[in-house]
């Protein structure tokens, strides 16, 4: 590689363009160094695959300044790092995506994802870069909700020729190299170097973009729907030892037959009863808080339990939702009133016979009890968003109560 | 196939159709079990193979009807392995546990606890593949007789012989209907794998042609180094970052899975030692530490193997001209980066000279702006006596690279600055 050759790649303008752009991203520095170039006339401008090289086009590197070709390796580099490929190839199994046209959509929908937030503070956004706003689309989006948000028409026409690479869409292209050329990452390498992005992002927060972070928080733990998790909670809550089912020596097992003289325990069930306190002194939707409440019935029958054995206290703010639910699914309502959430709980408490689960739905802002209760515990926590709120960055030195170790918490929404 | 049907013999003239019949769909049933199978690399089993070989207990998560059962036949067939399947949620405790047997004088000689039958065969046996299946469905009374078998290997009053491998295997809570968990302290006490179905192989088996999975070899010239290489990796990096040795799982998300403890590291250590015996690749590697460890831990753990396969900087620094530098950017500025670092610890003309001459190296055969860094850094630690090397001449290009880059930050900043007006 000479780089005076007539139409030759110029590396120098092409590094340079990476050095800068790892000084204005120092987080995305491992991921950066860690491409390998390939020189490639097949490529309209910059494109990677998915064993992390990137295919370059001399001609793209000409015409183009050194400031944007620092924004283009940012923007490839983010591909592989959120696993556009993979999250592509997930999408089209799922929902059946089919064809070029299909990948072209995906490598839009990819292109949004990433470059509502990754341009601007020191890194120029490169001519004809993608933006949701361009297409009448919200920011701020994953890549799988923008793809059910357009189809292909006049609005996208001029991407028509859009490209990537195989690492922003799944799809191989005549000019990838394959698993088994050189200089391809394997997938535990990729992994590692993706973990060492999200490490330094986490490790120090305060210069990466939130979009970034939400990346880094997510990157290993993609975050699981609230409903499996509540689900899972409240089943294992109900149907742990000492409820709901297990071994009791009132009734003669059925092998007693077989070993005359001896007392074996046989296997009984008593189903779960669930108490669910409602808290919504704050600004729950009623919706969230109608199908979290939903959702806790539809378990405890799941487990067992009958209507008769759901009960809710409920606060007065919750009232509105409540009352008509409860009605409709058949569940007795206990008391109301109380703002205070340990009211709440000792009201649940108090009921004969005793609850085996009391779930807590919540907003989290509240005073929790002091001493562990005779029952398991679950929380939803519903989030706050509202700018201003109290655990808003705004505000970093309020933070309100937690919810005790005892509980089994779980994220709602 | 038989030959002989009794049917035949006793025939009425609609016998014979009907035997002809059940023997064309013996035909056809045996022209359907008529595979074969190709050789091809399966890391999934690979690592199962190795898992049971350290006799550590797994447990496999994966949905069912996915060939978890299929896995476990092979893998059985593959160690020359008698295998017993127990399917756990029709079982009761005392099946684990031991059922009573009254003597005569059940106050003087006690209740003797009688382990199933399965179980004696297994001990005559004094070897095989134990197989728990649907662990997650199971009762908790009966999970927790059944973990005193995994963890303790007793079943009664017996004791499964060493020669006997135990693996369990569960149903994700997604989808367990009446869902039940691992806590913490029995979730650490499994190396956790994903069984997944590789699409293209359900395709082609069910076309006709099975894989058959290589199984890993133990190389009994390795086993010193392959125990050397485990502990260095293990104690390198908890000696690093004392706070991964014990972390319990904070969060919903992570629990019933694998977390770090000085129980699951001393498992990890077995585990790589294994994997370095066997000649693993990293894929292989990465499955068990990820899955004894947790995710973030194990990884931590593998980006430390990656650094511990990097040239020593000081064998660097004694031979400069004969050093051999990483293809990969990151890593290669990773081993630069700690030549600069020996340097600054051991500051010495000679060997600031070498590091000099291989930064040159390094821009002689790789992309140059990974090399800027470490050179600024490298040129910072100079003394005034120490005159500057030839070699330098060689890295004016990327002294140009940087001021390239240095005009961009100064080119951009006047934008940001105009658009702020």
């Amino acid at each position: 590689m000479i780089p005076d050759a007539p139409g030759a790649l110029d590396l120098d303008k092409l590094f340079a363009a990476r050095l800068y752009a790892a000084r204005v991203r120092p987080y995305l520095a491992t991921a950066l160094f860690a491409l390998h170039t390939v020189e490639s006339r097949w490529v309209p401008t910059m494109a990677v695959d998915r064993h992390w090289r990137c295919y370059v086009s001399p001609g793209f590197v000409d015409r183009t300044p050194v400031e944007e070709l620092a924004g283009v390796w940012v923007h490839e580099v983010s591909h592989l790092l959120r696993d556009h490929h993979g999250r592509g190839d997930r999408v089209a199994r799922e929902r059946g995506l089919t064809g070029p046209g299909e990948r072209l959509r995906m490598n839009i929908a990819a292109d949004c994802e990433i470059n509502d937030d990754v341009f601007g503070d020191g890194l120029l956004r490169p001519e004809g870069a993608v933006e949701p706003t361009a297409l009448a689309l919200p920011a701020g989006q994953l890549m799988e909700d923008y793809l059910r948000l357009f189809t292909l028409g006049p609005r996208t026409q001029d991407w028509a020729w859009l490209d990537c690479g195989s690492g922003a869409d799944g799809l191989e292209r005549e000019w990838d190299l394959g698993p088994d050329g050189a200089h391809g990452l394997s997938e535990q390498e990729r992994d590692a170097v993706r973990f060492r992005v999200a490490q330094g992002i986490t490790a120090r927060p305060g210069n990466a973009p939130r979009g970034w972070k939400r990346w880094a928080e997510e990157a290993f733990h993609p975050p699981q729907p609230w409903r499996e998790l509540l689900g899972a909670a409240v089943r294992s809550a109900a149907s742990g030892p000492g409820v709901g089912e297990d071994y009791t020596y009132g009734r003669p097992a059925r092998r007693s037959a077989g070993v005359p003289g001896v007392v074996l325990p046989s296997l009984r069930r008593r189903p779960p009863r669930v108490c669910v306190v409602i808290d919504t002194s704050g600004s729950v939707s009623d919706a969230e808080l109608g199908s979290a409440l939903l959702e806790v019935a539809a378990i405890s029958r799941a487990v067992g339990g009958r209507r008769d054995l759901v009960s809710v206290v409920s606060c007065d703010a919750a009232a509105r939702v409540v009352h008509p639910l409860c009605r409709a699914e058949g569940i007795p309502l206990v008391g109301g009133g109380g703002t205070d959430l340990r009211a709440g709980f000792a009201k649940a408490l108090r009921a004969r016979p005793r609850p085996d689960v009391v779930v807590i739905l919540t907003d989290g802002q509240t005073r929790w009890p002091d001493t562990r209760p005779p029952c398991r515990t679950v929380v939803g926590l519903f989030p706050r968003h509202q700018a201003g709120r109290s655990w808003d960055e705004d505000d970093p030195e309020y933070v309100p109560d937690s919810p005790p170790a005892w509980a089994r918490v779980v994220d709602i929404g | 196939m038989p030959t002989y049907t009794p049917f035949a013999a006793t025939g009425t003239p609609s016998d014979p159709a009907h035997t002809s019949q059940l023997d064309v769909a013996d035909d056809l049933l045996s022209l359907l079990r008529d595979t074969t199978t190709e050789p091809r690399p399966d890391t999934q089993l690979e690592t199962l193979t190795l898992a049971v070989a350290a006799d550590l207990p797994v447990l496999l998560w994966g949905e069912p009807g996915i060939g978890k059962t299929a896995a476990l036949t092979q893998l059985a067939a593959a160690l020359d392995l008698p295998l017993t399947t127990v399917i756990a949620s029709v079982h009761e405790p005392s099946d684990f546990s031991g059922l009573p047997v009254v003597g005569d004088d059940p106050a003087e000689h006690g209740v003797p606890m009688a382990p199933p039958d399965w179980a004696v065969r297994l001990v005559r046996a004094g070897r095989g593949l134990l197989f728990l299946d649907e662990l997650s469905t199971a009762p908790p009374a009966v999970q927790a007789a059944l973990l005193r078998l995994v963890l303790e290997r007793r079943i009664g009053a017996l004791r499964l012989p060493p020669g006997v491998r135990i693996v369990a295997a569960a149903n994700p809570r997604s989808s367990a209907a009446d869902g039940w968990e691992l806590s913490p302290p029995l979730a650490n006490r499994f190396v956790h794998l994903q069984w997944t179905h590789d699409h293209e192989v359900v395709v082609r088996g069910l076309g006709g042609t099975w894989p058959r999975a290589t199984l890993p070899r133990l190389e009994p010239e390795r086993l010193p180094e392959a125990v050397d290489f485990a502990r260095r990796a293990v104690c390198g990096l908890l000696a690093a970052r004392p706070g991964l040795v014990h972390r319990l799982p904070s969060n919903e998300t992570r629990r019933g899975g694998p977390w770090p403890s000085p129980r699951s590291w001393e498992m990890t250590l077995c585990l790589i030692a294994f994997a370095t015996a066997a000649g693993s690749s990293r894929d292989v590697l990465s499955l068990l530490v990820r899955g004894t460890v947790g995710d973030g831990p194990g990884l931590e753990l593998l980006a430390s193997v990656d650094r511990m396969d990097l040239p020593d900087p000081e064998v660097l620094l004694a031979d400069p001209a004969g050093a051999v530098l990483p293809e990969r950017g990151d890593l290669r500025q990773a081993v630069l980066d700690g030549v600069v670092e020996a340097v600054r610890g051991r500051p010495e003309k000679s060997r600031w000279d070498a590091a000099w001459e291989l930064l040159v190296r390094a821009v002689d055969t790789g992309a140059p702006d990974l090399v800027v860094v470490p050179a600024n850094t490298l040129a910072a630690l100079r003394r005034p006596d120490w005159d500057v090397p030839a070699a330098i001449e060689r890295l004016a290009g990327t002294v140009s690279l940087s001021r390239r880059a240095d005009d961009v930050a100064a080119r951009s900043a006047a934008v940001t600055a105009r658009a702020g007006r």
